[in-house]
């Protein structure tokens, strides 16, 4: 079992849901607009102070979401018709994707991310992960090597065919009885370097357990690699490209992401390393010329802004 | 002092005008009375319109302030010249006068004829008469016109009726009755802003050209008044708003122009007149957007004002009416005291204010009606956040929150509860932030489009399959 907040049952956030409507209905009774906050959180800013409490977990602010505003009944209007399908969700012990919930009302959402916004902003206020409203998301990590662990029941012996890759569980609430006699763990940025490897025959000759989130790692992903790190206590490794995206790959193991900030606790893996690709690499194993890429004005954009992060002055100036 | 008289309408509305102080003066009932007689002079057909009243006598200055302006079609229509009859309670004759305002003095020439004797008889009262080369009947439709905006106000302790005389050359005493328009019985401000409300809401009422189905008259009232002027007397300044919201059976397509505009109906001291520059300015200067409406345009045609509007519903309309006069009567000899335009501006506002605050979800900011939108869409999904948890505990006292009955609990009746409760915190939100348009803004409110901003950058990255370069 992975690590849990307080009061996320299903009857609980029920309770939850039936205290937040009532107390909208009250405050409409009474004539009174409701208001309503929503903590802020963040897991980096880009202040030089040095003092920020990013790190912390804290919410760094609330806001204020009342019938003042255009934007603001919108995200309430929103916010309401995806909290009406987490209820009839959870009543009814039913899960979905927030791929469904988008179709549920396409021309009002209009855009997906604007669901996923939603969704955060119920798990902030409920306090609460994704997966415990029932709202789950597809799948998209793979796994191979020495590992062995019981999902919803079923055995999942992946030390049967090392290397062979395995999707990541879904519900990593589901995942007991993990056993392993792997060394350590590695992550890899890309699928075809995870398929390079099992092609390669890695984990014969390596006890490890390889993974990888086919790019950005879903929050599924994530909660794996929390879990196996939390059960196993094994070093852990992260090999990405040597560009801007490889590292902000690296930076969403370690320090989580922004847009599930709330959640940076229960996602992060601060115990990763990174294993590379480092620029000096180039020389070291005599890369040749033609074979690097020039950044583009976008990557070195992007690269001047992830430096701002304060975690990276903070938490590994050694970087 | 000087008035230019450049038209006939301009004549007789100052005659009546005149009058209708008088009789103000006046502290018993009085009758105004005017007459169109038909005449003809040399072949040619006149009428003589003829304006008495039972007021307190006038004053020779009155008329000698008029100049006649030197225009072809006034020369057509009018020679200039006034007859006058007058007494007052102290006199023991009556005065006869003939003004001719056509000589080039600088004062018209006066000539006096002969008084006509009282014989010990107490009373008081004035006949002015002018003779106008007209149609009798487009002059009767222009005073019935005129007189008929009068009837918005009750000119306190007056009666006013217009005649229209015999036709013969001796000219009848007896004419036929057209209009009779009462009078309130005192003065009183708040009788006063009461009468003009109604009579508001009556001529709104005959006015409705086309046939509708419902009538929902919406009014709002406003009054302001000047502690005093420099010239020692009070000016008050009513402003009464209807918004009449018709249910049509013509189809939209049938939208007319006059639809989008509003004739502001002006008055001063009692009587209909011109709009003042200075109440035109006020109009101008009126925050409209803040009640929703945006003003295309104003017009002051020939006196008679018209707001044109951008984007009105097709059911909806605006009428206007502000009266401004001196709670001291005078007449008209006084210097030129126009309406202070922050009285009118401050009339007018109470008014929409006043509309705004009594009747719920009317003349909302833009922005109000722009969250209104949402108010059916929110309502139904607290209604069904309601109605589909499993507690039925929890649902009867959300209802009875809300005031529904349990038997007539149902996802409609809940659904359209929320929603008049939505609009009606809009509307109050609406109308307090402009009251408190000083008060300091949200901490969080400017941080709305930041965070809108924010959040989009970050989205793109994170759940989503990533493949940068999928080899």
């Amino acid at each position: 079992m992975e690590g849990k907040r307080l009061n996320t049952q299903p009857l609980a956030l029920i309770r939850k849901i039936k205290g937040f409507t009532r107390s909208i209905v009250e405050d409409l009774a009474r004539g009174n607009a409701p208001l309503i906050y929503i903590d802020r959180f963040r897991n980096y800013c880009t202040g030089t102070s040095g003092n920020c409490s990013c790190s912390s977990g804290l919410p760094t602010g609330k806001e204020a979401i009342s019938l003042k505003r255009e934007c603001h009944v919108r995200r309430l209007d929103i916010l309401l018709r995806v909290l009406l399908i987490v209820q009839q969700l959870l009543q009814e012990n039913r899960h979905g994707s927030k791929r469904d919930i988008y179709y549920m009302h396409p021309t009002v959402f209009k855009e997906q991310s604007v669901v996923d916004r939603a969704i955060n902003d119920i798990c902030i206020l409920l306090q609460c992960s994704r997966h415990n409203l029932n709202v789950v998301s597809v799948g998209n990590g793979l796994v191979m090597g020495w590992l062995r662990y019981v999902e919803s029941g079923r055995k999942i012996d992946c030390i049967s065919n090392p290397n062979t890759a395995y999707p990541i569980p879904v519900h990593v609430e589901e995942v007991n009885d993990i056993l392993s006699v792997a060394q350590y763990v590695l992550v890899v940025e890309k699928e075809s370097v995870f398929q390079r490897l099992a092609n390669d025959q890695f984990c014969k000759r390596n006890h490890c357990i390889v993974i990888t989130g086919r790019g950005y790692p879903d929050v599924p992903t994530r909660r794996f690699l929390r879990l196996l790190i939390d059960k196993l206590h094994l070093p852990v490794y992260c090999l990405v490209d040597c560009d801007p995206y490889g590292f902000d790959i690296l930076t969403t193991y370690k320090f989580g992401s922004l847009q599930m900030a709330y959640d940076a606790t229960f996602l992060q893996v601060s115990e990763i390393q990174w294993l590379g690709v480092f620029v000096q690499d180039s020389d070291n194993y005599s890369i040749p010329q033609q074979c690097l890429l020039p950044l583009t004005v976008e990557d070195k954009r992007k690269v001047e802004a992830m430096l701002h992060r304060c975690y990276l002055q903070r938490e590994v100036p050694k970087w | 002092m000087e008035m230019e008289i450049s038209s006939v309408k301009m004549l007789y509305k100052h005659l009546i005008f005149c009058a209708v102080q008088r009789c103000r003066m006046a502290d018993y009932l009085c009758r105004l009375t005017v007459k169109l007689t038909p005449v003809s002079r040399f072949g040619l057909p006149l009428v003589r319109i003829s304006v008495s009243d039972t007021g307190v006598g006038s004053k020779l200055e009155d008329y000698q302030y008029l100049k006649y302006r030197n225009d072809p079609i006034l020369a057509n229509q009018w020679d200039g010249m006034l007859y006058l009859a007058t007494t007052s309670v102290s006199d023991s004759e009556i005065h006869n006068l003939n003004l001719n305002l056509k000589e080039s003095n600088s004062v018209g020439t006066l000539t006096k004829l002969p008084s006509t004797a009282k014989n010990g008889a107490k009373f008081s009262g004035t006949e002015v008469s002018v003779s106008i080369s007209k149609s009798l009947d487009d002059l009767l439709a222009e005073v019935t016109c005129f007189l008929q905006k009068m009837i918005l106000l009750k000119v306190p302790k007056v009666v006013m009726e217009l005649l229209v005389g015999g036709d013969d050359s001796l000219g009848s005493q007896i004419g036929s009755r057209i209009l009779v328009i009462e009078g309130s019985s005192v003065y009183s401000p708040v009788e006063s802003i009461k009468c003009l409300k109604l009579g508001l809401k009556d001529y709104v009422r005959k006015h409705q050209t086309r046939f509708s189905v419902g009538e929902n008259l919406k009014v709002g009232t406003g009054v302001a008044n000047s502690s005093g002027s420099s010239q020692g007397n009070s000016q008050v300044v009513e402003a009464v708003v209807i918004i009449s919201e018709m249910s049509e059976l013509v189809p939209s397509s049938c939208i007319r122009e006059q639809d989008m505009k509003t004739e502001v109906l002006y008055f001063e001291d009692f009587v209909s007149c011109s709009i003042a520059q200075s109440s035109l300015d006020a109009l101008t200067n009126i925050n409209w957007k803040s009640y929703g409406l945006a003003l295309r345009s104003i017009a002051n045609h020939d006196g008679s004002v018209m707001l044109e509007w951008e984007n009105l519903l097709p059911d909806f309309h605006i009428h206007i009416a502000i009266h401004c006069y001196h709670r001291q009567v005078k007449q008209w000899v006084a210097e030129n005291s126009l309406p202070d335009r922050n009285l009118v501006r401050k009339a007018v506002k109470c008014a929409l204010d006043d509309l705004k605050e009594n009747n719920q979800g009317v003349l909302l900011s833009r922005r109000a009606l722009k969250m209104c939108d949402y108010a059916p869409d929110l309502a139904k999904t607290l209604a069904q956040l309601i109605l589909s948890s499993n507690d039925l505990n929890f649902q009867e006292e959300c209802c009875s929150l809300l005031g529904v009955q349990s038997q007539e609990v149902n996802m409609d009746n809940v659904g359209n509860c929320i929603r008049e409760k939505i609009i009606s915190v809009i509307g109050l939100n609406d109308r307090n932030s402009q009251k408190n348009k000083e008060a300091p803004t949200f901490l969080f409110e400017d941080d709305c489009f930041q965070k809108e901003h924010f959040m989009e950058e970050e989205y793109h990255e994170g759940e989503e399959a990533y493949n940068f370069l999928d080899l």
